[in-house]
């Protein structure tokens, strides 16, 4: 009887060794259903996922990152094929939201492979990787230093700026590139941007940038003279001093290139828009967002100026999906942020945030200026309801809108002004717009 | 033997577990994971051991947050602990968690103990009902 005994022992022991390899794996493995039901689940997916949906019970995996990538169970479901890879190395954002307090030791930011091993089976790889991103943004800027030099280009037009990012002379390039004449010196540099593409002080933080940095390059919509757009990159370098102006000479501090990259961007948005757009709306997806809204703060740290966020939230999105079915809240959000694009300037950032709620960062826009977008917005809504195989679905929005200041400088502190406002607006009874105007304080002042 | 009168959520446990010797510890219906001032595992009771499926002699002398239980490194359980330290003050709190023992999500209360001075910290393990 030693025999079977002893074969006994050594499967217990490798039944244990292999527990144990599986809880130190330094990284998260999931086992689920197709539609997120958690049936294996290691414990590094729970040091990750945990801090996410405190109070959770990691049931579902899909609701367990519903505030961070609601766009999961979307990619999932439209994965038809029988089995294979869903998505590689899907990068999910989570710091400075106001739901994902940041704190220390909590990662910024996780990939998550999902693959479909069949109907009922999913498996996930989580993991941390926050330093990995933090090398790659570096990488990156210097890549787009590279290929502005090395980019095969239609054209390019050569723009003299003085200190205020005045145009201060002609030459032919520029009429080449923009079909600008002459008269179009004297005009502020923005005289090359289509309308909300860019704000005043946007204008000098560029200028700022190219005086800090040795140059500054930025892509985007560009206007011609005629009011055609191509999509340009404008480099803007800041010339040596040149000491005592001459009478006769124009005051110049600065050259701007800008060049007609169109062909090139055509071929680079495909790819871009993968990492930077939500798959079911097209809008920016958080990753985007916060780039964006980071680069926006650190330049009002450098020079004040009015920031605003608006929050949009879908009413009653649950009860839509319980009569129209899930593809027409899906179609409501669609025609939302279709809307949101449309209504808001080309600078503004719209980002899809969680399931049914949109943020828009407004630079240089006050409060009463936020608030006025996002009642048309509502107003909008209001009256154009989606439309979904032939069905119209009524629907509205609440809003809430917020302002930097002393109190909020962080984007943190402005997304939970934001959200606080639209939840008064949804207590208010929904489809309305509400501005944040600061709480009194909770006690009197002594006598 | 009688088993110890001892229950989860009584008040000052602290230095009650440590009172207790490690036969006492296994007859308690809570699992108790004792660890030192470097983190290292230094008890590591029965009900814990079967929960988990890993027998105490793969634990013991393991650092706790790396190399027994990685869920619970994080700003809910390790950073706690940390900041105790760190400002020596007392910490004993209890919070809902997920444990994924033998790898199924499994929903328990945690009992988070360090008191300033005493050699062993504490996490106590509930599962919900």
């Amino acid at each position: 009887m030693d025999a079977p005994l002893a074969m006994d022992v050594d499967v217990v022991a490798e039944h244990e060794a292999l527990l144990q390899f599986l809880y130190l794996a330094p990284v998260g493995l999931v086992q689920a259903d197709m539609r997120g039901n958690i049936a294996m689940i290691n414990p590094i997916s729970a040091q990750l996922l945990m801090p996410l949906a405190p109070g959770a019970c990691l049931n579902n995996l899909f609701d367990a990152l519903a505030d961070v990538a609601p766009e999961l169970r979307h990619v999932c479901a439209l994965f038809t094929e029988p089995s294979g890879m869903i998505c590689e190395g899907r990068q999910i954002f989570l710091r400075q939201d106001a739901r994902v307090r940041l704190q220390r030791g909590t990662p910024n930011v996780l990939s998550i492979s999902l693959v479909k091993l069949d109907e009922d089976r999913l498996m996930a790889v989580i993991s941390d990787v926050t330093e990995q991103v933090r090398r790659e943004r570096q990488l990156k800027h210097t890549d787009a230093w590279l290929s502005a030099i090395l980019t095969n280009i239609s054209d390019y037009a050569i723009v003299s700026l003085d200190r205020a990012g005045v145009v201060s002379e002609w030459n032919e390039t520029i009429a080449r590139v923009t079909q600008f004449g002459p008269e179009v010196v004297g005009q502020p540099y923005s005289v090359f941007f289509p309308d909300g593409a860019t704000t005043h002080e946007r204008q000098f933080d560029r200028l700022r940038e190219a005086e800090d940095n040795g140059w500054n390059l930025e892509e985007g919509p560009r206007m011609c003279a005629d009011g055609t757009q191509f999509w340009g990159s404008a480099m803007i370098s800041p010339l040596p001093d040149k000491g005592m102006l001459l009478d006769d000479e124009p005051d110049t501090a600065y050259c701007m290139i800008l060049r007609d990259i169109s062909d090139h961007h055509a071929a680079n948005e495909a790819a871009r828009s993968a990492a930077f757009s939500d798959q079911l709306t097209g809008v920016s997806n958080r990753r985007a967002f916060f780039d964006a809204a980071e680069l926006e703060l650190e330049r009002r740290r450098q020079s004040p100026r009015a920031t605003s966020l608006v929050v949009f939230d879908v009413d009653h999105l649950t009860v839509i999906n319980e009569r129209f079915g899930n593809n027409a809240g899906d179609q409501v959000l669609r025609e939302l942020a279709a809307l949101l694009r449309t209504t808001f300037r080309e600078v503004d950032v719209v980002a899809r945030m969680g399931g049914k709620e949109f943020a828009v960062l407004l630079p240089s826009t006050d409060l009463a200026g936020a608030f006025a977008v996002a009642e048309r917005v509502r107003a909008l809504v209001a009256v154009q309801p989606a439309a979904q195989d032939g069905k119209l679905i009524n629907y509205t929005v609440s809003a809430g809108v917020a302002e930097m200041d002393e109190q909020a400088t962080d984007l943190t502190a402005l997304m939970a002004r934001a959200e606080q406002a639209m939840r008064g607006a949804k207590q208010d009874g929904r489809n309305q717009v509400a501005g944040w105007h600061g709480v009194a304080p909770a006690t009197p002042l002594a006598h | 033997m009688t088993a110890p009168a001892l229950s989860f959520d009584m008040p000052d446990l602290g230095p009650q577990l440590a009172a207790l010797s490690d036969a006492e510890l296994d007859m308690l219906d809570f699992g108790v994971i004792g660890f030192d001032g470097d983190t290292v595992v230094c008890r590591y009771n029965k009900i814990e051991s079967t929960d988990a499926g890993l027998s105490p002699q793969r634990v013991l002398g393991q650092p706790l947050f790396t190399n027994v239980a990685p869920c619970m490194n994080n700003f809910m359980v390790a950073t706690r602990f940390e900041d105790a330290m760190e400002h020596g003050a007392l910490l004993d709190a209890t919070i809902d968690y997920v444990l994924t023992l033998r790898m199924r999500p499994i929903k328990v209360a945690l009992r988070l103990i360090a008191v300033p001075d005493a050699a062993v910290r504490y996490v106590l393990v509930r599962r919900q009902k």
